[in-house]
């Protein structure tokens, strides 16, 4: 540490060393946090619909036509170690060619300081709710589930289930009409 | 140029020791001082804004070389009068072979 060159070298290196371990500390005070908290889902509009899926084949495949009501409230979510919530609804029902079924529908981002109160009425999907089939029509038990994933300043991206979510059955007949 | 050049730039080793430790302690302290602040207010920004002034006040307390940091210099021992280079230098080489 002779030289003017060589303490400010120590100094850089020992203040990032001090910064990882408090980066390390901000993760340890929120890893044992339990991010779950209660969200109420409802359909409104249920239909389902056998159209060619062109970005898949030329088949007829069932496409689902939801709109739902969603009502939650994550403000006590966030905290110094969550810089935003990534929000996603989720379908998912089994059908004879296959065990477990995932469909997106619809997703939001939240920013921390941003209204994190949600009470949506009748949302339209953002993203088709297709079916590799016709395993739609007439299932009498499909579940609409609101998640998030949590994007933090320092550690895990948990992806969290909200408590409670809202099983739908579609209609035993396709609808020709637009919707 | 002689006032330039009788500046003086150097720190003893005793300072350079003691400018390591408070630098340390002051990192140190702004660092703690920060975890508990940004997670008092639930804001990890503060904790680095409150570690970089620390780096700030470390670097202008620790990193010239102040006059405090040369309190203790060394006691060189005085420049003994050599007698003759060669004399001195070769003794010992000599020795060894005779023996």
């Amino acid at each position: 540490m002779h030289s003017v060159f060589g303490r400010g070298n120590a100094m850089a290196a020992y203040t990032l060393s001090v910064l990882a371990g408090l980066t390390f500390c901000c993760f340890l005070s929120t890893v044992f946090l339990d991010y779950r908290t209660p969200a109420t889902i409802n359909t409104r509009q249920v239909v389902v619909k056998s159209i060619p899926d062109y970005s898949a084949s030329r088949e007829k495949n069932d496409l689902g036509y939801v709109t739902f009501d969603l009502k939650t409230d994550l403000t006590h979510l966030f905290n110094w170690n969550v810089k935003q919530l990534f929000l996603y609804v989720t379908a998912e029902y089994q059908t004879p060619s296959n065990e477990f079924n995932q469909v997106v529908l619809w997703d939001k981002i939240i920013l921390r300081g941003e209204n994190a109160v949600i009470d949506l009425k009748n949302i339209h999907a953002k993203y088709y709710f297709w079916d590799d089939g016709n395993g739609l029509r007439g299932h009498k038990n499909v579940t609409l589930t609101l998640s998030w994933n949590i994007i933090p300043n320092a550690g895990l991206l948990p992806n969290v289930g909200a408590i409670g979510s809202h099983s739908f059955s579609f209609p035993p007949e396709y609808t020709t009409s637009r919707v | 140029m002689d006032f330039f050049s009788n500046i003086p730039t150097h720190m003893d080793y005793k300072g350079q020791g003691r400018s390591e430790k408070l630098s340390r302690m002051i990192i140190t302290l702004f660092g703690v001082v920060g975890l508990v602040w940004g997670y008092y207010i639930q804001q990890f920004s503060a904790t680095v804004y409150v570690l970089g002034a620390g780096f700030l006040l470390a670097s202008i307390l620790t990193i010239p070389p102040w006059p405090m940091y040369r309190r203790k210099p060394l006691n060189w021992q005085k420049p003994r009068p050599s007698p003759r280079e060669d004399g001195a230098e070769t003794q010992s080489p000599k020795s060894k072979k005779k023996k």
